[in-house]
């Protein structure tokens, strides 16, 4: 069989034997490595888990102090991120290259949009003091809220595993942009079609996933 | 060379999910401002949990994709079971550890054998002896 590069499509690289076993083989990594990410996160949630299970009080206490419409804003924010990603994946099934590119470039906008959310509620944080760590000491009035209140053992606690949380997850966000970012040039360019669209559906995988992470992070922080 | 066709998710029902994903956010940011006691952080998870099915089956599109994709998500959120589980086995029934003897278990054993030597053989203590 003579392997010259007219004889199959560009995207096929020699070691397989079909683009569809290509598409798997990518899409098989890509979830095996999504369990990687589940494992890192889960770390963390076990963090919170055993931290929460021992002083319950404080955890509901200290969450008072985040703000459940932002927190509810951002969700929804990541969530159409997520609508649009399946659009995108669709428009390139359907050889839409405009419905594509459309769609990749309005996820890349919710992104942001959740980033500029998640800054102006960190400042809002910093502001009195509530820091992760050592610096932990929270102070000021605002809103009718006496920060002071809320210094309570184990307050720092729950704040640090907030921002660790949120800090670690809102980074992916920011890998998210970047991967949105080469999809997106890539989608103009017109490297994707219904044959091949391999690096739009594992970044879509890899998005649902930082989606699926801030939904249970948003009700354990924010509501209960 | 065979072509298998990709599964292709409907836009309608792709919009018909985010609309079930809003209204979930909307329905526990509300059921978190009620005073439930305990079902609060039951009633949270379960919301939470249902989210993030709809996600994975039908934005993932798992429900159409190779079983073994499956089988990789589900071993690893299986794992993380046993990771918080067997993490709360142990901290979950550490009791009152002020609540603890001075030395070591070994000292304590020195200790009860020192007692039993103490103790007279069990054959030298007779209750109830009849009398002879």
């Amino acid at each position: 069989m003579a392997n010259t590069h007219s004889d199959h499509p560009a995207h096929l690289q020699h070691h397989f034997v079909s683009s569809e076993q290509q598409f798997d083989a990518a899409k098989m990594g890509m979830w095996l490595f999504l369990v990687t990410e589940i494992l890192l996160f889960s770390g963390m949630f076990v963090a919170y888990t055993v931290y929460r299970s021992w002083h319950p009080e404080v955890f509901v206490l200290s969450s008072e102090l985040l703000n459940p419409w932002l927190g509810g804003l951002n969700t929804i924010v990541l969530l159409a991120s997520s609508f649009t990603v399946a659009l995108g994946i669709h428009f390139a099934q359907v050889n839409n290259k405009k419905g594509l590119v459309i769609n990749l470039v309005l996820t890349f906008l919710f992104a942001l949009t959740f980033l500029v959310v998640k800054y102006f509620e960190y400042t809002a944080k910093f502001e009195h003091g509530i820091f992760p760590g050592a610096a932990f000491d929270p102070h000021g009035v605002s809103h009718g809220v006496d920060y002071a209140m809320y210094n309570v053992p184990y307050a720092r606690q729950f704040f640090s595993i907030y921002f660790v949380m949120t800090g670690i997850h809102g980074v992916h966000v920011l890998v998210g942009m970047g991967l949105f970012t080469w999809i997106t040039i890539r989608a103009i360019k017109g490297e994707f079609s219904s044959e091949y669209y391999t690096p739009v559906e594992n970044c879509g995988l890899y998005w649902h996933l930082v989606d699926i992470i801030w939904i249970f992070l948003f009700p354990l922080l924010y509501l209960i | 060379m065979s072509h298998v066709e990709h599964h292709v998710s409907s836009i309608k029902l792709l919009t018909t999910v985010f609309g079930g994903l809003v209204f979930l956010t909307v329905f526990t940011v509300l059921t978190a401002q009620l005073d439930l006691g305990p079902l609060n952080v039951p009633l949270a998870l379960l919301i939470a949990t249902t989210k993030a099915a709809l996600v994975v089956i039908i934005f993932m599109a798992l429900k159409w994709d190779n079983k073994v994709n499956t089988a990789i998500f589900g071993i690893g959120v299986l794992f993380v079971f046993v990771f918080i589980s067997f993490t709360l086995f142990d901290t979950l029934f550490r009791g009152d550890l002020t609540n603890t003897v001075e030395g070591t278990i070994q000292d304590q054993m020195i200790q009860e054998e020192a007692m039993k030597a103490r103790e007279p053989a069990s054959d030298a203590i007779q209750f109830n002896r009849t009398p002879q």
